[in-house]
Parts: structure tokens; C-alpha cells; sequence
């Protein structure tokens, strides 16, 4: 049973899901039982996969060792491409086909510029955080085209699917790619390579792992994840704005930080990340819910990120101090 | 003889002056509070740049590349007054930021107009010589009480006042119209039971969504909301998804972009404040342009307080997609 306690308090996500639950419960009684209503679940349900698609991409890239700031610009980026191809005639397969593209050339540019010039990430990313939302403003010309609906199959991407129309289609795409990127990560060469590399670099390399593709791989994976949640956020809102994911990349590195990833790589879990991005849109849904003064939003949300991270700190040195008895 | 010469030199010097007035293009600025993905501003420049064209002008249209950032806006100021150029428009956003650097262009011989957004203190608050753009207070007055018409005319009023972003001059102030309104509908209606209140919406579709969405579940009873800027067409969605009819909950909010206006379309958006942007880029350079040839001093316009209905929005439509509207 010891043992147990210990193999959980070390666990990355282990405070945030723990500030998780108790914030679930204080929202419910603070908000006269309505946080968890159908309602309010099922919009928060919709919001969800948006988020958490980005914040798991940039898990994945973190616990390799990198960062990418430019994962709100690549939001907004790849579904004004295909909704600019569509209005060009496209259909809609071909379109989000060349919206991904440009996403993996972007995550490609991003890891290569950085590998190539030996460069920090967080620098070639936050150029390219301006430079892709640029060009969803150039290619839009500053107005967003009309998407015609009837030439999207929205049944695969955003309509309700779930048990009483809680979820949407998006919320599947989101498990599924959660469940496969986790798998890819623990259950594979590939997810040893990723946190290898992340977590020393010098070593991985004398081990023959191939570090920069496994880099350049990361960056691909976040960049295209990010442009699949942008496209689910324009088809369930039905408008390319291009202003949309400004700001989400901060929100994705704190969400992938409370869900316990290191900033200097190696350590942290997908399911982390999801949590922490469950966390965040549970603090900015449940203030509003609780009738919070609008003007401390950001200084609870603020608070609430730096608790969950001090938290798990604590937490995982109470784990590492706990003796417990070896078998003999 | 002398005299004529001095004459022939005065009439030459005119000609020259003249043609040099003719053939050198007014170089203008205009320096905004917002980045350049906000729908709404692309509008603005199209205006400034249609103007710029009929006049030959050299013109720069210069965004922040953090929405609402002063600093970056200020700076962008300085650097474009460095170019020296004819004459400068900005948005104030800010009562005391801007005072300095619009003082020291007036001094070094620029014009400046104020576009969009003006300091609270109007024409007292600094030296810029007009102001084109909407009224807000009046604004955000005129959109609560065409929105109360269509208030039940019996039982309690709940109504939510989001404000897109908090502490900026645009916003604080259509949401104070908004709420002047509102004291002035409870003292003329003593004995219904009205109330409202505000709350920091956001100006991100999915995040306004959420959050209004949050408010209607603890507070299904919600009359209207009124948001200072578009973003209330997230929540006509997330009302269809929870399958309220239009008019349920009334909503009503400002600027014409077609995402407001297709949810005018399907009912669930009642009104729409018009604030004109083509005319807000347009305008200033056309003051300039008077300004500089027949010294014409530049003057305030109100580019309107123009409510938009369901009614009106086919005609709108095809104007807004150009940027027109």
C-alpha cells in the first residue's frame, strides 16, 4: 500500500489531478450544484479537444526538450487555408489535406531552423508565431471567407455523437489521438527516443538515438495537432476568423506544466497535459459559474497555475522521501 | 523694376510651390491599437486605403502585434513620426499615454486625427485636432434601449453586460452606455424586478462562448447579453446547440462582420450597433488631404450610432464580405 502511495505521489500529474478534483467540487457547491450540469458539461465538452489537442502536442515536444510558441498562429493558420482553397473550389478533403501540410512544413521549418542554426526553440518559434498568423491574414486579406457548410461533412468533426449529446465528434478525435500519442510514448521506441533526447541530450546521442529527427518528428506532431484543433474550433463555431488561438500557446506550456512536464524536458505524461488543460478550463469556466468579480479572472487563473505547479513539487519530494521496504 | 522682380520671383515661387504641392504625395500614418487579424480593423484599412488611392497618398497602416498593447502602439508612433511625415491618425486607447508623442507631432508641424477611439476627455484630453470614430457612450446607450423593445413586457428582466476587454477606453465605455441604460430603464419601470451585471467576456469566440454559456446555465433565466464587440455570434451557437429558439435570450452588440450577421439572419441576433469602419479610414485622410491644400481645419465626425435589425442585414451582407461594412 506504501509502495503504492509513493508510486503515485511521483507521478508528474499527480497534483493536478488532485487540485483537479477539489476544484471540480468547490465550482459544484460555490455554483449551487449547476457546474456539473448537462448544460454547462456538454459546453465545456465542445471547448475541450480544442484545447487539449494543442496542449498535447506541446506536452509531447516539451517532454522532448523543445517548445513551440507558434502553435496559436498554426491554429488559425491551417483552417483559413483550407477555407481559402474551398472558396478557390476545392473540396473539403483536399483543402484540410493542404491545411495539414502546411502545418508539418511549419513544425518542420520550426525544428529544423532550431537544429540547424543550434538555436533555441522558444526563439524560432516565436518568430514563427508571427509569421504564420501574418499569413492567415495575408491569404485571408484581412477577411475571412464564408464557409459553406453544406460542403463539409461536419458529422465526422463536430456534430454530437455522445450518450445525450454530451460529446461531440471533435471529443472522439481527441481520445483517440490522446490514447495513440500516449501509446506512442510509453509503448514504444519512439516515445523512449522522445524522452531520451529530452531528458539529456549529450547521452542520447552517444546511444545512437537519432535526436534530431526525433526533434523534428515532435515539432511536426504539435504543429499538425495544433491545425486539427483550429480546424475543429472553425467548423464547430463556423468561422475562420483570423484572430482565433491568439494567446493559446501560453495556455498550452501551463497546461502541459500543471499536468507536471518539465520545462527542461524529459519528465511528463500526455494525461498530464490533458489535465492541465481540463484545469485551466474548469478555473475560467468555474469563476464565471461561481460569480467570481470578472476582475480577478486572471489573477485566480494566474494563482490556481502556480498552486498546481508548487503543488506538484511538493508532492513528488514528499513520494521520493517515503521509505518503503524492499522484498528481499 | 524691382518691384516686378519681386513679383515675378513671388508668382515663381508659387508656381513652384504649387506643382511641388501637386506632385509630392502626402506621406500619412495611422497607427492602431489592435493586430492585424482583427476582422474589424481590415475594414478601417480598406477605407484608409481606397482614400489613400483617390489621392495619390503614400500611406501605412502600422497594427501592434499584441492586441491592445499601448507600448507597442506609442512605439509604432515615434517610429512613424520619425519618417517625418504629413500627418499621423491614431486610436487613443489611453487618456495620458499618448499626450506626449501627439503634442511633440503637433509641434514638429503634423496633423493628427484621432480614428476609432478618442480619450475620454475628448479634444481637452491632448492635442490631436479631431476625432472620427463612434460615440461610445451613446453607442452603447442607443444599443440598450433598441434591444429593450424587445424586453418582455411583464416579469422579471436579467440581463448581462459582457465586456470584451476590461480597463480599454472602447470597451468600458459601450459597456457604460450599455449600463447607463439600464439604470435609466429600472428607475422608469419601479416595480419590476430588474437587475444586471458584467463580466469580462473576452474577445475570442470559443472563450466568449464559453463563458456566456456558463453564465445562461446558472442563470437560464437571462433576458439579454450584450457584448461591446462581435463575439456575442459565439454564443448564438451555443445557444442553437442547446436548442434555445432565437429571442429566447436577446442578444445585441456592435460591428457588422458576417458572422453577426448570418446569426441576425437566423434570429438569434435582435440588434446591432453600426460604427461604420470604411468611414473611419476613409474620412481622416479626406480631412488631410483639406488640411494640407486649403488649410481646412480637421473637424469631428460621428461615424454613427446606426441600429442594425434582422431587416436590414440582406442588403448589409454583400457590403460587409467586400469590407465595406
Amino acid at each position: 500500500m506504501r509502495r503504492l502511495l509513493k508510486l503515485a505521489l511521483q507521478k508528474p500529474e499527480m497534483a493536478a489531478t488532485l487540485l483537479l478534483v477539489l476544484l471540480v467540487i468547490f465550482f459544484q457547491i460555490r455554483s449551487d450544484m449547476v457546474f456539473l450540469t448537462y448544460d454547462n458539461l456538454r459546453g465545456m465538452l465542445g471547448f475541450l479537444p480544442e484545447v487539449g489537442l494543442v496542449a498535447v502536442g506541446v506536452t509531447l515536444l516539451m517532454i522532448c526538450g523543445e517548445f513551440d510558441l507558434s502553435v496559436g498562429s498554426v491554429f488559425a493558420l491551417m483552417p483559413m487555408t483550407m477555407a481559402v482553397m474551398m472558396t478557390m473550389g476545392w473540396g473539403f478533403w483536399p483543402a484540410t489535406g493542404l491545411g495539414l501540410l502546411v502545418c508539418a512544413f511549419v513544425g518542420f521549418l520550426n525544428g529544423w531552423i532550431t537544429i540547424k542554426f543550434a538555436i533555441p526553440s522558444f526563439i524560432t518559434t516565436l518568430g514563427m508565431l508571427f509569421m504564420a498568423r501574418s499569413m492567415t491574414v495575408v491569404i485571408s486579406g484581412g477577411f475571412p471567407p464564408r464557409l459553406n457548410m453544406d460542403n463539409i461533412p461536419e458529422h465526422l468533426f463536430v456534430s454530437y455523437v455522445g450518450p445525450g449529446d454530451l460529446f461531440r465528434a471533435s471529443f472522439v478525435w481527441f481520445v483517440v489521438i490522446s490514447i495513440l500519442i500516449s501509446l506512442l510514448l510509453s509503448k514504444t521506441n519512439f516515445g523512449n527516443w522522445v524522452r531520451a533526447t529530452g531528458g539529456y541530450l549529450p547521452a542520447a546521442e552517444a546511444l545512437g538515438i537519432p535526436a534530431n529527427k526525433v526533434k523534428i518528428a515532435c515539432f511536426m506532431i504539435c504543429s499538425v495537432l495544433s491545425g486539427l484543433a483550429g480546424l475543429m474550433q472553425v467548423l464547430r463555431l463556423g468561422s475562420p476568423l483570423p484572430s482565433i488561438g491568439e494567446g493559446l500557446e501560453l495556455q498550452a506550456v501551463a497546461a502541459a506544466v500543471i499536468g507536471g512536464t518539465a520545462l527542461a524536458g524529459g519528465i511528463g505524461s500526455i494525461i498530464g497535459g490533458i489535465i492541465g488543460a481540463v484545469l485551466i478550463r474548469v478555473i475560467d469556466n468555474g469563476m464565471v459559474m461561481s460569480q467570481v468579480d470578472s476582475n480577478w479572472f486572471k489573477f485566480a487563473v494566474g494563482a490556481l497555475t502556480i498552486l498546481a505547479v508548487v503543488g506538484n513539487s511538493w508532492l513528488r519530494k514528499r513520494g521520493r522521501a517515503m521509505k518503503v521496504e524492499t522484498e528481499r | 523694376m524691382r518691384n516686378f522682380k519681386g513679383l515675378a520671383l513671388a508668382a515663381l515661387l508659387t508656381t513652384v510651390s504649387t506643382a511641388a504641392l501637386a506632385q509630392d504625395p502626402l506621406d500619412i500614418a495611422f497607427t492602431v491599437h489592435s493586430g492585424s487579424s482583427n476582422t474589424f480593423w481590415q475594414a478601417v484599412q480598406k477605407g484608409y486605403e481606397d482614400a489613400c488611392a483617390k489621392l495619390g497618398a503614400t500611406c501605412q497602416m502600422v497594427y501592434v502585434q499584441t492586441d491592445g498593447s499601448v507600448q507597442e502602439q506609442v512605439a509604432n508612433m515615434e517610429a512613424a513620426l520619425a519618417r517625418g511625415p504629413d500627418a499621423l491618425i491614431t486610436s487613443i486607447v489611453d487618456n495620458a499615454a499618448f499626450d506626449d508623442v501627439i503634442q511633440r507631432a503637433r509641434d514638429a508641424g503634423v496633423i493628427v486625427i484621432a480614428a476609432n477611439v478618442d480619450d475620454l476627455e475628448g479634444a481637452a484630453g491632448n492635442a490631436r485636432q479631431a476625432f472620427i470614430g463612434q460615440g461610445f457612450v451613446p453607442a452603447g446607450y442607443s444599443l440598450g434601449q433598441a434591444q429593450s423593445a424587445n424586453f418582455p413586457a411583464e416579469g422579471p428582466i436579467r440581463v448581462l453586460v459582457g465586456v470584451s476587454a476590461p480597463g480599454q477606453n472602447w470597451s468600458e465605455q459601450r459597456a457604460l452606455g450599455v449600463m447607463n441604460f439600464m439604470d435609466d430603464f429600472i428607475a422608469a419601470n419601479p416595480d419590476r424586478d430588474i437587475a444586471y451585471e458584467r463580466i469580462d467576456s473576452g474577445t475570442d469566440l470559443a472563450v466568449v462562448s464559453d463563458r456566456i454559456g456558463a453564465y445562461l446555465s446558472v442563470h437560464p433565466d437571462t433576458t439579454a447579453y450584450f457584448d461591446t464587440g462581435f463575439w456575442h455570434a459565439g454564443v448564438a451557437r451555443v445557444l442553437a446547440d442547446r436548442g434555445v429558439a432565437p429571442g429566447v435570450v436577446l442578444l445585441g452588440g456592435f460591428d457588422l462582420v458576417p458572422e453577426v450577421l448570418e446569426q441576425m439572419k437566423a434570429g438569434y441576433v435582435q440588434v446591432q450597433v453600426d460604427q461604420q469602419p470604411y468611414m473611419q479610414g476613409f474620412m481622416p485622410v479626406m480631412e488631410i488631404y483639406l488640411a494640407k491644400t486649403v488649410g481646412l481645419a480637421p473637424s469631428n465626425i460621428d461615424t454613427g450610432q446606426g441600429i442594425v435589425t434582422p431587416d436590414m442585414v440582406d442588403a448589409i451582407m454583400e457590403l460587409s464580405a467586400m469590407g465595406l461594412r
